[in-house]
């Protein structure tokens, strides 16, 4: 019994924490209509904050505490929304989730180069020492302190939103903000306070989180994560159903952990938050179909078969004669590109074509590596590589089908976490590696990397050109026209569940492809490689480089291979890494269609010209 | 043809339709007109599958489509064009009415040839020399020519077309009035909601009129012109 209790407290201390943090989630949500990817890593600056604050320069703890809760945070998140989010309102999901993962991104960036992993902070437990004795149960303070603040806090916030003016006007915002405006409240001033509120929340959970273990950049981030089933479990809106529902998560993991055997703590308990995750989405009621849905945005224009054709052969045949002038190194980086391009491929299919935005690509990439690692590097090899990761997108896609935008992003993420926690460090070995061969063709020797590296470049041309066929026939248009308007496609007969689950289904055969690829180059592959933060930095690059070409696919992904060449210049550049990434994304506020779109733009332009001009000349003569 | 039974719809609430019931018969051309907020659109949602009514059914044939979603009801015959444009903004004029014809292949296998089917269509709307054009650089009245063409190429047999003819000038509105009486006279039928009242009186052969989500008056374009209630209705909402 005292078991049982010790461990519901524990375990309630926590889901407070996830409370709090999936109330600051809700409260963004609701009222600016933007799903903060980067909640996490609020609470995770906050909470080093702090750190610097009290245990850095010697603050006193309540003073440092204040500060970082009621004038950075809110600081920040209010500057957020000024910079970030304010000029993508009313932009589809794809481009506000791809700029809060950006800003995630950024503040891992900042993280890591303010405070560098090499020294290790310990936060203490607030009034650390003292306890208290409840039914023969000892109960420290800084237990009582959480659960206390929660009380309060969501006391607060529900006086705040049925009470006060101002909180009622943030609830209208959303429902109607042309009407809220005539209420005479201004709909930019309104969210602005609600992401100040939503990251004073995330830092409050930060802070409060931190002593209870040792302060780590990207577990801080993700740890936080877990408070996103919570919201679910309040369909991002309800209030007191979140708390419920992060109560529920905090007290059955720690019953879990405390009463299962090691085996089941090792493979699952981490993972249960994403499960719990990925049930909440999937019983949310969809939307309907719904005539007016936003305009989506607008694809360039793709090139002529004859035309990409022929790129793709120069690019082969440029590949064939720069892989001889290549030093290894600078061959591994090429290859590396190369074939990171092609993963990206299956981005440019599912979300660029597709308008589905899936966290979870590299996880089919590791899929792909696994089978492929399993059966050897024949033929069985590199069909086990497409057929697996095939199966798996198509299970997941059945599960999660009907959803969209932001709940089919979710939903992937927690796909993404959870086989990190179960599969991946099991399967691949912990922190261990698995030996990945290179598949074996007739007259061609892979083993050799100026080979292999044409091969990729081959491999690639074949995805680009492929895709870009796929494009401009019927399947292609089928795509593009349920993205453009699900309801006008719908009224002319197409299944929207039957085109998404085969896109879906492609896009993972694609991505697992990739990933055997890829584990062929390095030669093995290590869990690491397959993270949910290294697909989400995939699709952010994707976006970057522009999600509507392969061009653009080639060029983020080349990008990213080359970035720690750049780094030997400029040493200093490998800590700025993410934070270069992720100041690209306010350059989405600018171009939505990336550096791909930008290139397919001036084309477009130097082609009306050149046009322009033969028609002058013709008049002329 | 088409048969809606007493459809009710809240939203919140507002009751946007209370027990509407009306019926469309095989190769007929019926207007649905009513001030606006009347619950035009609302009823096209409901007998296209995007709007789940509250009560009531809605009958194509003799057979309930009331839980079918909106693409099986589409591959009963059912087509039509949106208020607010919904066209696919990515693709050129031709690809759009293309799409069409390429999921009446797939599902209707009686379109052998889409892209001329789609190229034939897009002429008889009179959109044939901008079917090269990106759909997005073409004004909205032409849209709706497109969404027009589009919906055709699903080869519906009965066709909902929401307000085609706003933003048409006297000319091509006159073109579109003579387009609907030759769609009829292929077989077809249409239910046709317009604010413009003259093209509903010229080509329409049966007149709904829809007030606060009730119909408030039924019967040819005379009957419809001279009675008392409607008239209370359009004077009533254009004095408010
Ligand atoms: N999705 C919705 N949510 C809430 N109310 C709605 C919704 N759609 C329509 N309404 C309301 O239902 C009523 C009927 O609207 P509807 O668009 O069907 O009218 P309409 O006759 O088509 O008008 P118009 O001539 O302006 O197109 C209006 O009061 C409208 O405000
Ligand atoms: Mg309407």
């Amino acid at each position: 019994m005292t078991t049982f209790l010790a461990l519901s407290i524990t375990g309630l201390v926590v889901g407070c924490i996830y409370a709090l943090t999936a109330c600051g989630l809700v409260v963004t949500y609701t009222t600016s209509g933007v799903f903060n990817f980067a909640h996490g890593a609020i609470g995770m600056v906050a909470a080093f904050t702090y750190w610097q604050l009290s245990v850095g320069w010697g603050w006193p703890a309540p003073l440092a505490f204040l500060a970082v809760l009621l004038v950075l945070a809110p600081l920040l998140g209010a500057v957020v929304e000024r910079v970030l989010i304010r000029p993508l309102y009313g932009a589809p999901i794809g481009v506000t989730l791809v700029a809060t993962l950006g800003l995630l991104v950024t503040l891992l960036g900042v993280g890591f180069l303010v405070w560098p992993p090499d020294t290790t902070r310990v936060l203490p437990k607030f009034f650390e020492g003292h306890t208290v004795t409840v039914f023969s149960l000892v109960v420290d303070y800084n237990q009582l302190l959480v659960i206390v603040t929660s009380v309060v806090v969501a006391v607060g916030l529900r006086l705040f939103f049925s009470r006060t003016r101002l909180g009622i006007a943030m609830r209208a915002v959303v429902d109607d903000p042309e009407l809220a405006a005539l209420a005479g409240t201004k709909p930019e001033r309104v969210s602005q306070l609600s992401w100040a509120m939503g990251a004073s929340l995330a830092a409050l959970a930060g802070v409060l989180l931190a002593p209870l273990q040792t302060l780590n950049v990207t577990e801080l981030t993700l740890l936080v994560i877990n408070g996103y089933a919570a919201a679910m479990a309040g369909r991002l809106r309800n209030l007191p159903a979140t708390v419920a529902g992060a109560l529920v998560i905090g007290v059955s993991s720690s019953l879990v952990l405390g009463y299962a055997g090691p085996q089941v703590v090792n493979y699952v308990r981490p993972a249960i938050p994403m499960i719990l995750l990925f049930i909440a989405v999937l019983f949310l009621k969809q939307e309907r179909l719904r005539a007016g849905s936003l305009a989506g945005l607008r694809m360039p224009r793709t090139t002529g078969l004859r035309q990409s054709v022929g790129v793709g052969v120069v690019f082969v045949v440029v590949a064939g004669f720069v892989s001889g002038q290549l030093s290894p190194a600078h061959l591994a980086i090429g290859s590396q590109g190369l074939v990171l391009a092609f993963v990206m491929l299956s981005l440019v299919l599912l979300s660029g074509y597709g308008g589905q935005v899936s966290l979870c690509q590299l996880t089919f990439a590791g899929l792909g590596a696994y089978a492929m690692g399993k059966t050897g590097g024949g033929a069985l090899g590199l069909l086990a590589a497409i057929a697996l990761p095939a199966a798996a997108g198509a299970l997941v896609a059945l599960t999660v089908v009907r959803l969209r935008g932001l709940f089919l992003a979710l939903a992937t993420l927690a796909f993404a976490q959870a086989m990190d926690q179960i599969f991946f460090n099991h399967a691949l070995g912990y922190g261990g590696t698995l030996a990945i061969p290179r598949p074996r063709l007739p007259f061609v020797d892979t083993a050799d990397d100026q080979v292999y590296f044409v091969l990729l470049a081959v491999v690639l041309a074949l995805g680009s050109v492929g895709l870009l066929v796929l494009r401009r026939r019927a399947f292609g248009r089928r795509l593009i026209a349920l993205n453009d308007s699900p309801a006008a496609s719908a009224t002319m007969g197409v299944s929207p569940v039957r085109t998404r689950l085969v896109v879906f289904t492609v896009s993972s055969a694609v991505a697992g492809l990739g990933g055997a690829l890829l584990g062929g180059l390095h030669g093995s592959v290590s869990p690491n490689d397959f993270l949910l933060l290294n697909s989400c930095v995939l699709l952010l690059l994707a976006t970057l480089g522009g999600l509507y070409t392969p061009t653009g696919a080639f060029l983020a992904a080349m990008s990213y291979a080359l970035f720690p060449e750049l780094q030997k210049l400029v040493p200093e550049l490998g800590q700025v890494q993410f934070l270069l990434t992720g100041l690209g994304v306010l350059a989405l506020g600018r171009n939505r269609y990336g550096v791909g779109g930008q290139l397919a733009d001036a084309g477009e332009k130097l082609r009306a010209l050149r046009l322009q001009r033969v028609g002058v000349a013709r008049a002329a003569g | 043809m088409l048969r809606v039974e007493d459809v009710e719809v809240r939203f919140g609430g507002v009751q946007a339709l209370k027990g509407v019931s009306l019926e469309v018969p095989d190769g007929a051309l019926v207007g649905l007109i009513g001030p606006n907020g009347a619950g035009k659109t609302t009823l096209f949602n409901v007998i296209t599958g995007l709007e789940k009514p509250f009560r009531g059914r809605v009958l194509m044939g003799d057979q309930d489509v009331t839980s079918l979603p909106p693409h099986q009801r589409a591959r009963r015959g059912l087509g039509r064009t949106f208020q607010r444009i919904e066209v696919f903004s990515s693709l050129t004029v031709h690809e759009n009415v293309l799409a069409a014809a390429e999921a009446r292949r797939s599902w209707g296998r009686d379109e052998p040839e889409p892209a001329r089917s789609a190229s034939e269509l897009l002429e008889r709307v009179g959109l044939g020399d901008v079917e090269r054009e990106r759909v997005d650089k073409l004004p909205t009245g032409l849209l709706r020519l497109v969404e027009v063409a589009r919906a055709l190429a699903s080869r519906p047999r009965l066709l909902l077309l929401d307000e085609p003819g706003s933003g048409l000038s006297t000319h091509e509105s006159e073109a579109l009035g003579d387009l609907l009486v030759d769609l009829v006279r292929d077989g077809r039928s249409i239910l046709l909601v317009e604010h413009d009242v003259e093209l509903v009186m010229r080509v329409c052969q049966q007149i709904h009129v829809l007030d606060f989500g009730s119909i408030i008056a039924t019967g040819t374009p005379d009957q419809v012109q001279r009675d008392p209630v409607v008239q209370a209705a359009y004077l009533g909402t254009s004095a408010a």
